[in-house]
């Protein structure tokens, strides 16, 4: 099958006669795909607009916060919703995010922006280095080995001086800053949407695209994968960068948020509930993981009851979802307004049925029969 | 020399205690294929759940005990009950990797948020079993509650082994991990072993806890990294041998051991998870999971 017929066709490409090795072709998309586009615009409108209407308030750091996590969420959509690739790692390259601008502005003097780009482009490095070893390893040992990397990173930034030890470092810059500290957390947090915004439309691009079908058919199937011609690894090691690169973006904004960085970001608690964020509010929804992680941020500083108590209700919460709603809550609301716009098509067929009938020209109304061929 | 025999007995009892969870974790993925990443906090309900009986409720010890372990048999069926019988028997929820980790994942945050609101964040520690000061030769010491955790651990793992290995209930229950649907056709029920060797392996797992605790003592968040280095002991057992894994178990507690006393007190810990993350990444084969082609 070549190239072009395969993007005809809309299906995933195998290798062309005489290609044995390498990934399979990815079909071109010919036409422009608004979607992703869109999605990415409408995400950073609507956080800018909700931010700035919250004006500087405490709710407003917190969806910031939030918005920060949800980076990292929506990164986890393809690694673990797409391409069912269980990585621990994700609160390692939050961790690299955050203090590697904490690093670059409070030591090297760096401005917010440079540290930003710096951190993108060292996260990229560093997830090429660990992601050539790591996705080596087979799921089970992937999981394994990714699991160990939070315990030895945590570890030794809690016992270096030079990240601050415990206490970790502080006066992080905003991402923007403003004449007074409402306007800095407005315009900062407005500077976080368009980052989630961009961060939206990239991974939907992916999803949307050729190597997103890819994605699908290897964690329906790795040999199905395979003998489609995709290269496993290489995929597996792409995912795996874009989501630990998204993590460390995150992980800036959150320290620039917060203003300092401690080691708990590194922690066995922060994957935890990066997770969680991503399993109750549904692992393959984009949006559902953005609502999940603002959602789920706010609930652990809403009340002292919930913040004292979140881990009996995010596990109560995980387990009816596993059980009930493997797709989350989103999953479970797409069918529900699935079920529902079935329900309208159908009362709208029975209308349109009904109408024809009484014009004579229906299914069981007589006629020529030309309503049947129509 | 007295140095390298303390540092060695010190490293066999944090290694047992490795080990045995790493085995209570191997059984039972090799019966139905799940991780039990709540067998930590199975042992911290062990050793709390003791403690207070003891401390609070003004149980005699032994009565502690028995009381507490049925409490944790119980919490175990239940979960069986509701989550597993729904996940594994009727056939709903989720499968795959993300059923291997997360009901157990589930649990496991369930078991801390009810420890915490009940035991509230102090460090709890059961009464010594075995009590007496620590035993001493020339400049050799070990406690008592040391000797018993290694004794319980070898014992427990050689059981466990012998158990899969020469008996027709164990044969049975190995059947269930290879291949659910044939060893149903061959009439052995599947849902009967995962429930009793869940149960078996949490009460077992709580009674090493109580045996543990005098050593180190327990609070709410001490089930999260027993959990961890028991599913390591396990990974490199397969996940499928007990008895290799504690085995395993008692390696890595040495080798940790050994890192703290020679080379560094302070990041003896952060140089075991390097080795271990290491020998998993460069050689996935140790895992017998079988590495994929590149």
């Amino acid at each position: 099958m070549t190239e072009s017929a395969a993007a005809k066709s809309g299906t995933l490409s195998g290798p062309s006669p005489g290609a044995t090795e390498g990934p399979a072709a990815v079909p071109r998309v010919r036409r422009r795909d608004p979607v992703p586009l869109g999605a990415g615009i409408c995400i950073a409108a609507v956080g800018s607009v909700v931010l700035a209407a919250m004006n500087g308030s405490y709710l407003g750091l917190t969806v910031t916060t939030g918005i920060g996590y949800a980076i990292v969420t929506v990164g986890m959509v393809l690694q673990l919703g797409y391409s069912r690739q269980l990585a621990f790692s994700q609160s390692v390259f939050m961790g690299l995010g955050a203090y590697g601008v904490g690093v670059l502005e409070t030591k090297y003097g760096f401005s917010s922006l440079e540290s930003l780009l710096a951190v993108i482009g060292l996260a990229a490095v560093a997830a090429l280095l660990i992601g050539a070893v790591v996705t080596r390893a087979p799921g089970l040992a992937l999981a394994l080995a990714t699991l160990l990397l939070p315990l030895f990173i945590y570890q030794l930034a809690t016992y270096s001086n030079w990240l601050g030890s415990f206490s970790g470092i502080n006066g992080v810059l905003p991402l923007l800053t403003g004449p007074d500290y409402t306007a800095t957390l407005v315009e900062s947090g407005i500077a976080c949407a368009v980052l989630l915004g961009i961060a939206a439309a990239i991974v939907l691009r992916v999803i949307r695209s050729g190597v997103g079908l890819q994605l699908m058919a290897m964690a329906e199937d790795e040999r199905l994968g395979e003998s489609l011609g995709i290269s496993l690894r290489q995929r597996r090691l792409e995912v795996f960068v874009l989501g630990s690169v998204l993590a460390a973006v995150g992980g800036a904004v959150i320290a620039s948020v917060q203003g300092i960085v401690t080691p708990d970001v590194l922690s066995e608690t922060a994957e935890i509930t990066l997770l969680l964020m991503v399993f109750v509010s549904g692992r393959k929804s984009i949006a559902g993981v953005i609502l999940g992680a603002i959602v789920i941020e706010y609930l652990t500083t809403s009340t002292s009851f919930i913040s004292t108590n979140i881990g009996t209700i995010e596990g109560i919460a995980l387990l009816v979802i596993l059980i009930a709603e493997p797709d989350g809550v989103a999953g479970a609301v797409d069918r529900l307004l699935g079920r529902r716009t079935d329900q309208w098509g159908s009362a709208l067929r029975s209308w349109g049925t009904a109408q024809l009938e009484t014009r004579g020209i229906g299914s069981r109304g007589g006629g020529n029969g030309a309503g049947n061929a129509a | 020399m007295s140095q390298f025999l303390n540092l060695l007995v010190a490293g066999l009892t944090s290694g047992a205690i490795y080990g045995i969870f790493g085995a209570c974790l191997a059984v039972w993925f090799r019966v139905c294929n799940v991780l039990n990443l709540a067998v930590g906090d199975f042992a911290m309900f062990g050793a709390i759940g003791t403690a207070w009986l003891v401390q609070n409720a003004g149980l005699p010890f032994i009565a502690g005990i028995v009381v507490d372990l049925a409490g944790v048999g119980l919490a175990a069926w239940l979960f069986d009950w509701v989550v597993l019988h729904q996940a594994f028997d009727r056939g709903r929820g989720a499968r795959g990797i993300v059923g291997v980790f997360f009901y157990t994942f589930g649990l496991s945050l369930v078991l801390e948020g009810v420890a915490r609101a009940w035991f509230g964040t102090d460090v709890w520690g059961a009464p010594s079993i075995w009590p007496g000061p620590a035993l001493s030769v020339l400049d050799f010491h070990v406690q008592r509650a040391g000797i018993l955790v290694i004794a319980v651990a070898i014992v427990s793992g050689l059981a466990l082994w012998a158990y899969l290995r020469f008996t027709v209930s164990g044969r049975a229950a190995s059947a269930c991990g290879e291949s659910t649907f044939g060893s149903r056709i061959v009439g052995i029920d599947n849902a009967k072993f995962r429930r009793w060797i869940f149960i078996g392996t949490a009460v077992l797992a709580a009674l090493f806890g109580i045996v543990e605790s005098p050593l180190s003592g327990f609070t709410y968040l001490s089930g999260p990294t027993i959990s961890l280095i028991g599913t390591i002991a396990a990974g490199f057992a397969s996940f499928r041998r007990p008895g290799r894994a504690v085995a395993i178990g008692l390696a890595i507690g040495v080798v940790e051991s050994m890192l703290g006393g020679y080379v560094s007190s302070s990041y003896n810990d952060v140089l075991l998870y390097a080795l271990l993350f290491g020998i998993i990444i460069f050689r996935p084969e140790v895992l017998g999971l079988g590495a994929e082609p590149a």
